[in-house]
């Protein structure tokens, strides 16, 4: 216990001075653990881990265009990458101030802890990154009773799910055996066990595995296109600064990711050398990362974001997705509604209950970059 | 400032105060700083109040496991509850999981004290557990997951391959250490081979060699809960693992102390069967 807590401290002096701020004693602290005061520069950090569509958070900032963009708006921004779940537990500490991450985790994670969050940047949705991979020909009616791979209570289970609901096997579930497989080993685990039928993971693990004989796709994510929607969020306390630095973050961060978008969609040599820097994040090759991007749907555009983000499809989509996290108590122990964690959409539209808005799609920055302003 | 010099003398109450003073801190610290947060956010999870984790243990330790049937209804006695919880099904796969690995450490203190006292045989294996000693077997999970497949063997063998070296290196220099003047003597008053081994040299290192199992159960817990980590369906650190998906700290922060009590529980019984055992025996 004592371990978190100083490990807490050291990570990051600055959040003391929101749980603590009033005690002259952790003022010391604090200064004691900064060395120096800092400049009056406001610094932000951004989040994010390893995929397909995060990838270029890396290139964003080591090829200088956030660094620009930044300067611009009289800021500093931090990119740093984690695993997935720390990066996670990160942005719920309020140890980062933006996280690359998909609607569920943002639901289910920062929302329902209470962690008021807002989605700036609608950037791509899965479009058969996610797949379930069986042996043998399976079907998935075949499915109910054997043994199925994947990280439980993520995306994989939420995809596996649909599937079997689409297919109108959605009785058949609980008969399922899950296997909680760490996502760093799934694919040697099951390459090497062929007494596993079933795997439910994601690209790049997906291409690794389809390598091995015997093996086939029954169901990807491009059959629920725009259910799993990867975002960058902000905490909406961040943005709601008074100083109006967190504006400032989010105007910054958006005009980046779209100045590189667009140099990432510009066909010609150019665009392979910014493809090459984006897929070096992951330790990639240039052939690998566009085999990724061809299964995920890019919003490069602000207008093509804009146009989901604000669609109907968008309430469908967190509905299903909240009713999911709700079911497999995702949404904590302690939540006894669907409705206590409630969505807020463009344009006002409530998911759950009013008083208890915990996620926000804002379509303003996004906005702002479409009409050029930014 | 005497009190501060090799022959200090604290007084019971002394002791006492300065024993518990970094439990005090730690838990009013965390304590306050879990307040505070709670204060600024009622739905925080990071840092679960005292109330919150009462309420996570007691759902874990009583209520029936999800997958189970509802057949214990309000009725049944605490310990029936208790025992179609989640926290005991969990215990219970980690434990025989635990216990089995540890049964295992048997055999490599054998192997040890037989390389040791026999030269062909400490010829043979004492070099290639050497080498093997110094793999980090879990970077070569993928190739364990060919041989021991991802199911119960493959966790137990994560453990045994990861403490038994260790063991098997230690009886062995353990036993190495035991004067030749006794072999010696031994064999003059008429000892076999086996009973050189066995009646002088084991029965001599006996207490060491459980010591050193004992010390080595920290590893043997750590290797369990990678191994859990990695590819289960039960278990206390695949509780713990799906727990983390959602911030569950209330029930993990309980688990994490109830795992160290069990741990603090085998050890106190090792420890207190090795004195009874080998009251001759001094070392701590």
């Amino acid at each position: 216990m004592l371990a978190f807590l100083t490990n807490r401290f050291r990570i990051n002096p600055k959040s003391l001075t929101l749980p603590c701020g009033r005690g002259p004693v952790m003022i010391a602290l604090m200064i004691a653990l900064m060395g120096s005061a800092p400049a009056a520069t406001p610094s932000f950090t951004v989040g994010w881990s390893v995929y397909v569509g995060w990838n270029p958070y890396y290139y964003m900032a080591k090829s200088g265009i956030l660094r620009k963009w930044a300067d611009k708006y009289g800021i500093n921004i931090r990119v740093q990458r984690f695993d997935y779940a720390p990066s996670l537990d990160a942005f719920v500490a309020k140890n980062i101030d933006a996280c690359a991450m998909t609607n569920m985790e943002a639901l289910d994670m920062p929302a329902a802890a209470g962690v008021d969050t807002t989605a700036v940047i609608v950037g791509d949705y899965s479009n058969g990154n996610d797949a379930v991979i069986v042996r043998q020909n399976l079907t998935l009616a075949q499915i109910p009773g054997k043994q199925v791979m994947l990280v439980e209570k993520t995306v994989s289970q939420y995809l596996f799910e649909r599937a079997m609901a689409i297919n109108g096997l959605g009785a058949q579930i609980r008969r399922v055996h899950y296997l909680n497989t760490s996502d760093s080993d799934i694919a040697s685990a099951f390459l090497t066990n062929p007494d596993k039928p079933v795997v439910v993971t994601w690209k790049p693990l997906v291409s690794q595995i389809l390598k091995a004989k015997d093996v086939k796709v029954v169901f990807n994510s491009s059959q629920i296109p725009g259910e799993i929607l990867d975002l960058l969020v902000v905490r909406s306390e961040v943005l709601n600064r008074a100083d109006g630095s967190g504006q400032k973050f989010a105007k910054a961060v958006t005009g980046a990711w779209y100045e590189l978008l667009k140099l990432m969609s510009t066909a010609g040599p150019g665009a392979d050398k910014v493809l090459a820097g984006i897929a070096e994040a992951s330790q990639d090759s240039l052939a690998s990362y566009k085999e990724q991007l061809s299964t995920t749907h890019m919003f490069y555009t602000p207008q093509a974001a804009l146009d989901i983000a604000s669609s109907p499809d968008l309430k469908k989509t967190m509905d299903l997705v909240r009713q999911f996290c709700f079911q497999h108590g995702l949404l904590g122990e302690k939540t006894k509604s669907v409705d206590d964690v409630a969505v807020q959409f463009p344009g006002g539209a409530v998911l759950g209950k009013p008083d208890r808005i915990r996620l926000r799609f804002s379509t303003t920055y996004m906005q702002l970059a479409a009409q050029g302003k930014l | 400032m005497s009190f501060l010099r090799i022959h200090a003398q604290p007084g019971r109450t002394a002791v006492w105060t300065l024993s518990w003073f970094l439990f005090a801190t730690g838990i009013i610290l965390y304590f306050y700083v879990a307040q505070e947060r709670h204060r600024e956010n009622p739905d925080e999870r990071v840092m679960p109040t005292i109330g919150q984790m009462v309420r996570g243990f007691s759902d874990a330790a009583l209520k029936p496991a999800e997958e189970e049937e509802v057949q214990t209804t309000s009725g049944s006695s605490l310990l029936s509850r208790f025992r179609s919880s989640m926290l005991w099904k969990d215990t219970e796969a980690s434990g025989r999981r635990f216990l089995i690995s540890v049964a295992l450490l048997f055999p490599a203190v054998l192997l040890g004290l037989h390389m040791a006292m026999f030269p062909v045989i400490g010829a043979f294996f004492l070099r290639f557990i050497l080498f093997f000693d110094k793999i980090v077997a879990l970077s070569l999970l993928p190739i364990l997951f060919i041989a021991f497949g991802i199911d119960e063997l493959s966790k137990i063998m994560l453990i045994v391959i990861g403490v038994a070296p260790t063991i098997i290196l230690d009886t062995f220099n353990l036993s190495k250490s035991v004067p030749s003047e006794q072999i010696v003597k031994g064999f003059t008053l008429g000892a076999s081979d086996f009973s050189i081994a066995y009646r002088i040299v084991f029965k001599q290192i006996l207490p060491r060699v459980l010591n050193s199992i004992r010390l080595n159960l920290k590893a043997v817990m750590l290797f369990l809960f990678a191994g859990e980590m990695i590819a289960s369906t039960d278990g206390l650190a695949y509780r713990i693992a799906l727990l983390r998906r959602h911030m569950g700290m209330d029930t993990i922060i309980p688990y994490v102390l109830w795992v160290a009590l069990l741990l603090f529980l085998v050890d106190f019984a090792m420890n207190t069967i090795n004195h009874k055992l080998h009251p001759w025996f001094e070392a701590a």
